[in-house]
C-alpha cells in the first residue's frame, strides 16, 4: 500500500492552470479528503493519481517512486466515478467480476472473438464466481447479480459501482464524489457503509467531494482546494477549529465561521463602534483585521438579560429554529436596524448557534458575547490566519 | 374526447395502409409479372392475381436454363465482403476521428466525406486502369474492395456519431480495470454501438448486393459475373423474356429483404441505459 507524495504538480490545460504547484504527502492507509467548491481542481487532482489525466510538471510517486507515466491499469487502484461508469451491456455479476476477469486475461485473449470466450470462461471459474459472490454478499447485491445495471436503483448501482472496485484488492481506493447524486438518506447510509468499508480494508482512499459533511465525517485528513491551490492540509478538527485562512474560515462550518471587520484606533479595537475588552497581542503594522469566531462559541441574551461577561450589542435579524438546535442571525449595533432585503440584508450579518429552543425574535435587541480565547485574527489583505501564540486576552 | 381518440387512430391506419399499399405494390407487381407468360403481357393481358400454379415452371427455367443462382452466390460473396470489410474498417476509423487527437483530423474526415461527392461514373475510367495494373479485373475481390471504398464512409459518419454518445467515463473505467484500447473497442464500444452497426451494415450490404456500374465494367467473365449483372443481361437486343426477368428480380430480392429482417431486431436504442448518471 503506497505513500503518496505530490511534489510541486501542476496541470495545464491549454495554457490555464488549473493545479499550482502541489505539495503533500498522503501516509498509507489514510482517507484523504479532497475538498472544494465546484471546479477548483479536485477531480483533475484525483484523475492525476489514476493516471487518467496527464502532469503537466511535478512529480507523483507511489512509495517514493515516480508514476507520472505509469498506465492506470499497472497503479493497483481503483475508481469509483462520480457517474456510476457501469457496463450497460452487462450483468451486475459481469461488472462486478470484469477486474478479476481482466487481471486473468492472457496476450492472445485481445484477439478478436477470442476474448469474448475467454470472459466466459473466466466468469465461470470458481475462484472468480466465489469471489463476485463474496463482494455483493458484502454491499447485499447477491438478488440483483443477474439483472442489467438498468435495472437497479441509484444505491444499487451505486453499491455496485463499490462492488466493482473492491473486488481487485488493490492499494488505493480513488472515489469522484460518489455520492452527489444520491438522495439524503441514502447518502448518511452509504456515508457510513464507506468508512466502515475503510476500517475494515484498512487501505489509503482517496475521496473527492465539495460536501463538507462528508469530509468531516469520513476523512482521516482533508486538503482543502480552492483554484487549483492547497488552502490546508490537516485532520478535519484542525481544519474546523483553526481554518488557516479566511477561505477555509468560511467554507467550512454550516453556519460559516463569523469574520468581524476590526479596526485599530487610538482608543483600542474598534468593532462595529464597540472597544473590544481584549486585542491582538500585535498587529503587524495592519490598520484593521478580521476576528474569526464560530456560531457555535457565541452566545446571544436577549437585551438586559446579559450573563454578566463583556458584551456587545446588536440586532437579531433572523431566527431558524432547527429543533436540536437555533442558529440566530444577528447584526451589530445599539440601534435598531432598517428591514433590508436582498444582498443588504445578509451584509454584516454573523451568526450564532445556540442549543435547543431559544426565546428569541426577529427584530428583537440582544446582546452578544463571545470568550477571548475562541476568538483567531486574520490578516485583512493576505486573509492568512495569525499564530495563536501572538494573541492574549487583555 | 373518446370519438375524437378513435377517429385520430382510425386515421392514422388509414394512412399506414396507404403507404404500404404505395411500398408493397412493386412487390406485387414483380410476382405478378412473373406468374404470367410473356406473350400474354405483350398482348396487354397482365393478370391482376398472380398465376400461382405458373410457379415452378418460372423458376425452373431460371435455375436450369442460367447460372442465375452461380450469379447469387457471387453477389453474396461481394455483398458479405463489403459488409464485412466496411465494418471492420469504419468501426476502428470512426473510433479515432471520435476519440483521439491527432493532426490532419478535420481534413480526414473531410475526404472520407468527398468520396461521397464524386459520382461513381467518373471514376471507372481511372478505377479500371488501376484494377488492371493491380490485376483485379474479374475478380470478386475487386468488387469487394471497390464497393467497400464508397460504403466504409457512409458506414464511418454512422459508426462515428454513435460512439461521440458513448460515455467516456466507461472507456476510462475499463483502462483503470487493465483494458487495452483494443479490448476496449472490442467490449465497451462495440457492444455499446451494436445498433447502429446493424444500421451500417443493412447500408453497406445493400451497397455491394445492388451495385451494378463497376461489376459490369471490371467482370468480363460470364461465370463470375453478380446478380445484377446477370439480371440486366436477359434484357436482349431482339427479345426479352419478361416472366424471366421478373422471376429473377423476385429471386435476387429476397435475399435482401431476409438480410434487413435480421439486422432490423438489432437496430434498438438505448443500450447505454444505467450506465451513468442521467
Amino acid at each position: 500500500m503506497p505513500t503518496i507524495e505530490f511534489d510541486q504538480v501542476s496541470k495545464n490545460f491549454a495554457g490555464n492552470t488549473v493545479i499550482k504547484g502541489f505539495d503533500a504527502t498522503v501516509a498509507d492507509k489514510e482517507f484523504l479528503v479532497l475538498l472544494g467548491p465546484s471546479g477548483c481542481g479536485k477531480s483533475t487532482m484525483l484523475r492525476m493519481i489514476a493516471g487518467l489525466t496527464d502532469i503537466s510538471s511535478g512529480e507523483l510517486r507511489f512509495d517514493g517512486v515516480a508514476v507520472n507515466d505509469l498506465e492506470p491499469k499497472k497503479r493497483n487502484i481503483a475508481f469509483v466515478f462520480q457517474s456510476y461508469a457501469l457496463y450497460p451491456h452487462m450483468s451486475v455479476r459481469a461488472n462486478i467480476g470484469f477486474p478479476l476477469v481482466m487481471d486473468n486475461f492472457k496476450w492472445w485473449h485481445h484477439i478478436p472473438l477470442v476474448g469474448g470466450f475467454a470472459r466466459r470462461a473466466l466468469m465461470k471459474r470458481g475462484d472468480i464466481a466465489g469471489e463476485i459472490d463474496q463482494v455483493a454478499e458484502m454491499l447485499e447485491l447477491t438478488d440483483y447479480l443477474d439483472r442489467r445495471p438498468k435495472a437497479l436503483s441509484g444505491g444499487q448501482r451505486q453499491r455496485v459501482a463499490v462492488a466493482r472496485s473492491l473486488i481487485r484488492e488493490p492499494a488505493l481506493y480513488l472515489l469522484d464524489e460518489p455520492l452527489s447524486n444520491l438522495d439524503a438518506k441514502l447518502r448518511t447510509q452509504m456515508r457510513a457503509e464507506i468508512s466502515a468499508l475503510h476500517d475494515r480494508v484498512q487501505k489509503s482512499f482517496v475521496y473527492v467531494t465539495h460536501d463538507q459533511v462528508e469530509a468531516m465525517t469520513m476523512g482521516t485528513r482533508i486538503i482543502v482546494l480552492n483554484d487549483g491551490v492547497v488552502q490546508q492540509y490537516g485532520t478535519p478538527k484542525e481544519i474546523y477549529d483553526r481554518p488557516a485562512n479566511t477561505f477555509v474560515a468560511r467554507f467550512i462550518g454550516s453556519p460559516p465561521m463569523n469574520l468581524v471587520p476590526v479596526t485599530f484606533t487610538d482608543r483600542g479595537a474598534d468593532m462595529f463602534g464597540n472597544t473590544l475588552s481584549f486585542a491582538p497581542p500585535e498587529t503587524l503594522g495592519e490598520q484593521a483585521m478580521q476576528l474569526g469566531i464560530r456560531a457555535e462559541k457565541v452566545r446571544v441574551h436577549a437585551a438586559g438579560q446579559d450573563d454578566g461577561q463583556a458584551g456587545y450589542p446588536a440586532q437579531i435579524v433572523t431566527v431558524e429554529n432547527l429543533g436540536a438546535e437555533t442558529v440566530v442571525g444577528f447584526k451589530f449595533g445599539s440601534e435598531p436596524h432598517d428591514f433590508e432585503v436582498g444582498a443588504r440584508a445578509s451584509r454584516d450579518l454573523f451568526y450564532a448557534k445556540l442549543v435547543g429552543d431559544v426565546r428569541l425574535e426577529h427584530g428583537q435587541m440582544c446582546t452578544v458575547s463571545f470568550d477571548p480565547g475562541d476568538v483567531l485574527w486574520y490578516s485583512t489583505e493576505s486573509g492568512e490566519l495569525f499564530d495563536s501564540t501572538q494573541m492574549a486576552s487583555s | 374526447m373518446i370519438a375524437r381518440r378513435r377517429l385520430s387512430t382510425g386515421v392514422r391506419a388509414l394512412l399506414a395502409l396507404l403507404l404500404t399499399c404505395l411500398a408493397g405494390f412493386p412487390l406485387f407487381w414483380i410476382i405478378n409479372t412473373a406468374m404470367t407468360p410473356t406473350t400474354d403481357l405483350f398482348q396487354g393481358q397482365q393478370r391482376l392475381v398472380p398465376d400461382i400454379s405458373r410457379t415452378l415452371d418460372v423458376f425452373s427455367v431460371l435455375t436450369t436454363d442460367t447460372p442465375f443462382l452461380g450469379w447469387m452466390a457471387n453477389s453474396a460473396v461481394v455483398a458479405f465482403g463489403t459488409t464485412l470489410l466496411s465494418l471492420v474498417m469504419a468501426t476502428m476509423a470512426a473510433y479515432a476521428l471520435s476519440r483521439y487527437k491527432f493532426v490532419g483530423k478535420g481534413p480526414m474526415g473531410f475526404l472520407f466525406f468527398a468520396t461521397q461527392m464524386l459520382p461513381e461514373a467518373l471514376l471507372v475510367v481511372p478505377l479500371y486502369s488501376l484494377f488492371a495494373a493491380l490485376g483485379l479485373l474479374n475478380q470478386l475481390s475487386g468488387l469487394v474492395l471497390v464497393n467497400t471504398a464508397f460504403a466504409m464512409p457512409v458506414a464511418l459518419f454512422i459508426l462515428k456519431s454513435a460512439i461521440d454518445n458513448v460515455p467516456y467515463e466507461l472507456e476510462e473505467s475499463a483502462r483503470v480495470d487493465g483494458c487495452s484500447p483494443l479490448s476496449i473497442l472490442q467490449v465497451m464500444v462495440v457492444p455499446l454501438v451494436a445498433p447502429s452497426m446493424a444500421a451500417a451494415a443493412v447500408i453497406t450490404f445493400f451497397d455491394g448486393w445492388n451495385e451494378y456500374l463497376f461489376a459490369t465494367t471490371f467482370i468480363r467473365d460470364r461465370s463470375s459475373w453478380v446478380g445484377s449483372t446477370g439480371l440486366a443481361s436477359f434484357i436482349g437486343e431482339f427479345s426479352t423474356p419478361l416472366d424471366t426477368v421478373f422471376s429473377a428480380a423476385l429471386v435476387f430480392t429476397i435475399p435482401a429483404i431476409i438480410f434487413f429482417l435480421l439486422m432490423q431486431r438489432k437496430i434498438v436504442s438505448g443500450l447505454t441505459a444505467g450506465s451513468v448518471k442521467g
